[in-house]
């Protein structure tokens, strides 16, 4: 049994946004969502990249105590936006927690602030300090605290899937969101991924030299994806969700449907864990044109992972012309708010969904003069009035993991 | 210590730490308010702090089988006369 499905909701918290109003202006006057890193008090002051793709506006929550007990700071953007998608959504409270709704949600690696809390009580190295330890957490920081603090708020009785995938993490929930209904398993699904601030994952790629480090003063000219004078990725926090249904439930229902997701690959380049590879991609997107029936020529725009490291981009960009040639239009959408690590893959998923609905197709921001080596795609440059039918969405994470994501306009 | 004054100071506690206000003696804090294991767990080290020394497992054992206000008081109060 194959079955289609719809997207019927979305929520956004966003460096340039959290409405659709909000993010379209970013997207269509160039306006940046990278701040300088502000100081969490141990790293960073030490580490060289000083800039942070950041939510600098006050979200105002209103969960109970008996909720908030059990959450660190990733739940809150995660419930938050969980929350929101519901309301968006309309399905009423009978459904939500019939078991026919399951939850694909995840994080870069649980609550980074929590952990942090945890260890310096541990290493404090007195039985004081170890008896300090909160009873809850490890609730608030484990892998899938996100999911199953969504799962408890709102009563959700279905399947939980909790990829911890780095940098796709969230577009493997779309994906396996979007398998379990295609395939019958569930009528709907929560699919999303949020990361709080955290300078640990800054430190990691700063000792990997994959940081961008030159724009320290000028954060909004970094990340640079494409271009020539790139010099890293700019690491950034945020959350995003989408409700997935059974098309023929949505539309029985009324329910607003968004677009509609076509296909979905997953894989790994079985091999290093941390090199990009173009074999691996191509292969990714070749599995998701087949997942998704169609041509590479039926697809008319391309957004892109390119985080804006000197290789990974030349890597991604060879790997989108053996496949697609120079047919369709690509925007790195990274260059208005940074990597936001787990998350990204539900934002540019929400952000193509709005440019969908917009008839728009934006610039990659800061692409100012393209790197020769990636010369050979189709990059927007300018913002362009153009009716996306079939977009990819594509992710590459440490590990060899990559997503393709394939989503349809609905007539 | 005074019976009143782990009244006051209990109450405290739930008001600050557990958003519960004025919760009635012998009603079950589970079913009421969804005070869990968590909650417990979290009571005890509170009323460590106002104790002044820390509990043993026993102690921290019998407390897991008390479910109302009125039980809490007579816990501390106990735990306090056994330093006395």
């Amino acid at each position: 049994m194959e079955r289609r499905v719809v997207i019927t909701a979305e929520s956004a918290i966003s460096p340039i946004g959290r409405s659709k109003k909000e993010i379209i202006n970013c997207l269509t006057t160039g306006i940046s969502g990278v701040k300088k890193i502000r100081d969490d008090g141990l790293l960073s002051n030490y580490i060289n990249s000083g800039v942070y793709g950041t939510i600098d506006y006050d979200i105002e929550y209103d969960f109970e105590r008996k909720y908030r007990k059990t959450m660190g700071p990733v739940s809150f953007y995660a419930c938050q936006v969980a929350k929101e998608v519901f309301e968006k959504s309309g399905l009423d409270k009978d459904f939500i927690t019939s078991g026919r709704l399951g939850v694909a949600f995840g994080s870069t690696h649980g609550s980074p602030t929590v952990q942090r809390a945890i260890y310096e009580k541990f290493f404090s190295g007195s039985k004081e300090g170890f008896s300090k330890i909160g009873a809850v957490d490890y609730l608030k920081s484990m892998v899938h605290t996100t999911a199953v603090n969504i799962t408890k708020m709102f009563g959700i009785t279905g399947r939980i899937i909790s990829s911890s995938t780095a940098c796709t993490t969230s577009s493997q929930s779309i994906g396996y969101g979007y398998e379990s209904i295609k395939f019958g398993l569930q009528d709907a699904m929560l699919c999303g991924g949020a990361d709080e601030y955290d300078t640990t994952t800054v430190a990691v790629f700063d000792n990997l030299l994959a940081c961008s480090v030159d724009f320290n003063e000028t954060p909004h000219l970094t990340p640079r994806p494409f271009d020539d004078k790139r010099d890293g990725l700019v690491v950034g926090e945020g959350a995003g969700a989408v409700m997935l249904e059974e098309y023929e439930f949505a539309k029985k229902r009324g329910a607003n449907i968004l677009a509609e997701v076509i296909g979905f690959s997953c894989n790994n380049n079985g091999g290093d864990l941390i090199l990009p590879n173009t074999e691996g991609i191509i292969r990714t997107i070749i599995a998701g044109l087949d997942s998704a029936k169609i041509s590479a020529k039926d697809v008319d725009f391309v957004s892109a992972h390119a985080t804006a490291t000197k290789m990974g981009d030349v890597i991604e960009a060879q790997a989108i012309h053996k496949v697609y040639g120079d047919s369709p239009l690509v925007t790195a959408l990274k260059g208005y708010m940074g990597h936001i690590m787990g998350t990204c893959g539900v934002l540019e998923t929400i952000f193509t969904l709005h440019m969908i609905d917009e008839g728009i197709i934006a610039p990659t921001l800061n692409l100012d003069e393209i790197d020769k080596r990636c010369a050979m795609i189709n990059h927007v440059t300018e913002l362009q009035q153009k009716d996306i039918n079939i977009a990819s969405i594509q992710n590459f994470a440490f590990g060899g993991v990559n997503t393709s994501l394939f989503i349809k306009k609905i007539e | 210590m005074e019976r009143k004054e782990i009244e006051k100071h209990i109450l405290r506690i739930f008001h600050d730490e557990f958003e519960i206000e004025n919760p009635e003696n012998d009603i079950d804090l589970r079913e009421a308010y969804g005070f869990d294991s968590i909650d417990a767990i979290e009571l005890l080290a509170e009323i460590e702090v106002f104790l002044g020394f820390e509990l043993t497992l026993d102690e921290k054992k019998q407390a897991m089988e008390i479910s109302t206000l009125g039980q809490i008081y007579d816990y501390v109060e106990n735990l306090s006369n056994s330093r006395d």
